[in-house]
Order: structure tokens, then C-alpha cells, then sequence
């Protein structure tokens, strides 16, 4: 595992179930992602992608090997530290947006911070920074229902990079957009991720949103099928 | 055919140089179609001996100010008019893949796996070129983009349909075998 290592997995399988109706979701699996980097994940359904998402992302534990954050093994925290983790350094921007519908844009982008402890002035600064990022600070003050569905997810977008996030996991994040607006919120995670430093695990089944990746990996039966060059551009350091 | 074509279209616009004609492609075609200027006369010359376009002089030359006549404008008006059939030109992937599909089962999972790693980090190039275009105002190329990305994508799915096939056939085959 390398210093620069945002996250690594070391023979990691994920199993559900035991005996003999036990099914293998993924892995073993050794895979070494760079800080900074914005990685996508492919494969057909039941690939794994899923799954290696969660693990990455804290929310889920593997049943054998070694998952690592920054080089701090998720097995050896608890699950309040694992929490604690969730809240302060990850992002998620899944396609079930999640935004709370009685909080307005700003609000629900400045929620995370707020219940890190950050001063209410400091979370809607950073807030409407966040907005400001995504093209999307004039409608700070719109509740979710009154927003598009291309505007609802760039909201998504600014909350998943909103403080110091080290990485952010997206499971097809465009959803039911259409393609135009699919591709600004594809654009956005580019920008948001080349301007923080953050590194993006992106699950798609779209190519045209893989394209926007520094490192392709297209997963089949829980593991690594094959892998497009990792672009260095990215990756300071290595 | 395509280049005769595009010639003719240029020329159906307003009368043209031979040089204006080599950067009015170019820049129509968003840079990816590079024409040179011997492809230009050559394809003029055969334009004109067909009575599709004419010029001021005899001799063709860097001089000559070139135009559609009404025979041409009548051919390009049926071009534009007529679907693109790509379906009927051959394609060097599909052959490959076929001829991988009879061989032993890792050559042909390397072969879909090569394409396939390939086809995507072509997709990446296309992807990296579009911040880079002006609020996606040049409509050319945000449409060039469009269409190399499209069909890359296109390319991706066939392979992924390819290697559930030939799995689901590799199973069937030991189902078979096993019973």
C-alpha cells in the first residue's frame, strides 16, 4: 500500500449468505486507488460493483481481507468511528438523491456540516460555496420539489464535496436524467473532483459517464476483468 | 464518395478556392477529416468531368474559382436525401470477433477484453476533449464528439452482448456435457 493511497483493498471477498447457498458478491480483489484519482466502475449486473462500492464507502464490512482508508484498516474502528468517518470525510451521491424535502437546497447541503459540529455560519458559507461550485447558488433557497431533476442532483453533487471530503462514491448517479443534464452532472463531478483533490468512485453502466474517469475498471463475477490505463495526471506523487 | 460529396456541399454553398475548400472541410468537420490539397484537385477534376461543378479556367489550378453547376446541385440534393446505410460496409471488429468466437474460449475473452479496454480508453480521449470546447457553443464539435462517442459506446454494448452470449453458450455446452 502506497502513501498515496486513498483507498486499497487487500484480497477482499464479500460473501453473503453461508453453507452451500452462499453466494460470492466479489473478490478476492487487491486494488489500489490513488488519491485524486476518479476511478469508474463497470460490469453487467451482479458484477460485484455494488458491492465494491460499499465496502469503499464504510457501509459495508468484508467477510475476509483488508479494506483501508488512507491507510487506516476500517476493521480495526468502531462503529461510531466508522460513523464519525461516514459524516466527515465521505461523500455519496447515489441515484435515490436522497435530499430532505423539507429543507431547502442550501439547507440540505449545509446538514452534514452542521451535524459535524461546524458552526451554523461557517456550514452555510460553505454551503453556498458548494452551491456556487455547481452553478446553483441562485436557487440556494428552493425547497427540492421545486427544483429539476438535473438541479436536484447537482444539489447531491455539492453536498456529497461539501468540507474536507477525501472521497466520494457515486452508484449511477444520473438516474433517470436525460442524456444533456446526465452529462453536466458528470462534468460537475470531474470539476468537483479535479478542484478538491478528492477521489471519485463512480458505478455506471454508462460508458459516455466512464469516459469522464481518470481509470476504468470493469469488473465480471466479482472480479477484475480488465482495466483501462490510469491516467498519472491526477495522481501527484506517484 | 463522402469526400465528393462534401465537396459538392461546400460548392452548393458558395463558390470556392481549391485551398478554401481544404479548410472549410476541415473546420466543418471539426478537425477530423483532414483533407490534402492534391485529394481537393483530384476530386475536383473528376467533379467537373462529370458536369457537376465548373471553373473560370480550363487548367485546373490554385487560381480557379470553383462552382456547383445544376446537375450537381441536383446530385447532392439526392445525397442529402438518401440514409447513410453503415450497416452495409464491413467492419474489422465484427470480423475479428467472429472469427475469435470458433477458437479456444481465452482467446476470445482476450480478444472481447482487448477491444473492450481500448474501445473505452478511446472514450476517455473524447471525454477529455470537451471541457475544453468554448461553453459547448461549436456546435460542430460538440457534435463530432457526440458522434465518436456514440459510436464507441455502441461498440462497448455489442461487446458486452458478445461475452453474454458466448458465456451463456459455454454453459449450455457444459450442461450438455455434464449430463
Amino acid at each position: 500500500m502506497s502513501a498515496s493511497s486513498a483507498v486499497s483493498f487487500e484480497r477482499v471477498e464479500r460473501v453473503y449468505g453461508a453453507g452451500p447457498s452462499a453466494t460470492r458478491a466479489l473478490g478476492p480483489l487487491d486494488l489500489e486507488l490513488a488519491v485524486g484519482e476518479f476511478v469508474a466502475i463497470m460490469g453487467p449486473s451482479g458484477s460485484g460493483k455494488s458491492t465494491l462500492l460499499s465496502l469503499a464507502g464504510a457501509l459495508d464490512r468484508p467477510t475476509s481481507g483488508r479494506v483501508a482508508l488512507r491507510g487506516v484498516d476500517l476493521a480495526t474502528r468502531t462503529p461510531g468511528e466508522l460513523a464519525t468517518l461516514r459524516r466527515r470525510s465521505l461523500g455519496y451521491v447515489f441515484q435515490d438523491l436522497n435530499l430532505l424535502p423539507g429543507l431547502t437546497a442550501r439547507e440540505n447541503v449545509s446538514l452534514p456540516r452542521e451535524l459535524d459540529g461546524v458552526s451554523m455560519a461557517v456550514a452555510r458559507r460553505e454551503a453556498l460555496e458548494a452551491l456556487e461550485a455547481v452553478g446553483l447558488r441562485h436557487l440556494a433557497d428552493r425547497f427540492p420539489e421545486d427544483l429539476s431533476g438535473g438541479e436536484r442532483q447537482r444539489v447531491a453533487v455539492a453536498r456529497a464535496f461539501v468540507g474536507a471530503r477525501e472521497l466520494v462514491l457515486a452508484d449511477e448517479p444520473t438516474g433517470a436524467l436525460d442524456s444533456v443534464a446526465g452529462e453536466r452532472v458528470m462534468r460537475l463531478l470531474r470539476e468537483r473532483c479535479d478542484a478538491s483533490g478528492c477521489t471519485v468512485v463512480l458505478v455506471t453502466h454508462d460508458a459516455t459517464h466512464a469516459g469522464w474517469a481518470d481509470r476504468v475498471l470493469f469488473l465480471r463475477d466479482g472480479l477484475l476483468a480488465s482495466e483501462t490505463r490510469g491516467s498519472a495526471r491526477l495522481v501527484p506523487g506517484v | 464518395m463522402s469526400v465528393r460529396n462534401g465537396i459538392l456541399a461546400l460548392l452548393a454553398e458558395a463558390p470556392r478556392h481549391g485551398y478554401a475548400l481544404k479548410s472549410e472541410f476541415a473546420r466543418r468537420t471539426a478537425g477530423t477529416w483532414d483533407l490534402n490539397v492534391g485529394q481537393v484537385y483530384t476530386t475536383l477534376a473528376r467533379l467537373r468531368r462529370d458536369g457537376l461543378v465548373e471553373a473560370d479556367e480550363p487548367a485546373d489550378g490554385p487560381r480557379n474559382l470553383w462552382r456547383v453547376t445544376g446537375p450537381g446541385r441536383n446530385e447532392f440534393a439526392t445525397w442529402l436525401d438518401t440514409p447513410v446505410d453503415d450497416a452495409a460496409n464491413r467492419n474489422e471488429l465484427i470480423l475479428k470477433v467472429l472469427l475469435a468466437l470458433d477458437g479456444p474460449p481465452d482467446r476470445f475473452r482476450h480478444v472481447v477484453n482487448r477491444q473492450r479496454v481500448f474501445a473505452m480508453e478511446r472514450m476517455q480521449e473524447y471525454t477529455r476533449a470537451r471541457p475544453a470546447l468554448a461553453a459547448e457553443r461549436d456546435l460542430p464539435d460538440v457534435l463530432t464528439l457526440d458522434a465518436l462517442a456514440l459510436r464507441v459506446e455502441a461498440d462497448l454494448r455489442w461487446l458486452d452482448r458478445c461475452e453474454e452470449r458466448f458465456a451463456d453458450r459455454e454453459r449450455e455446452a457444459s450442461g450438455r456435457g455434464s449430463r
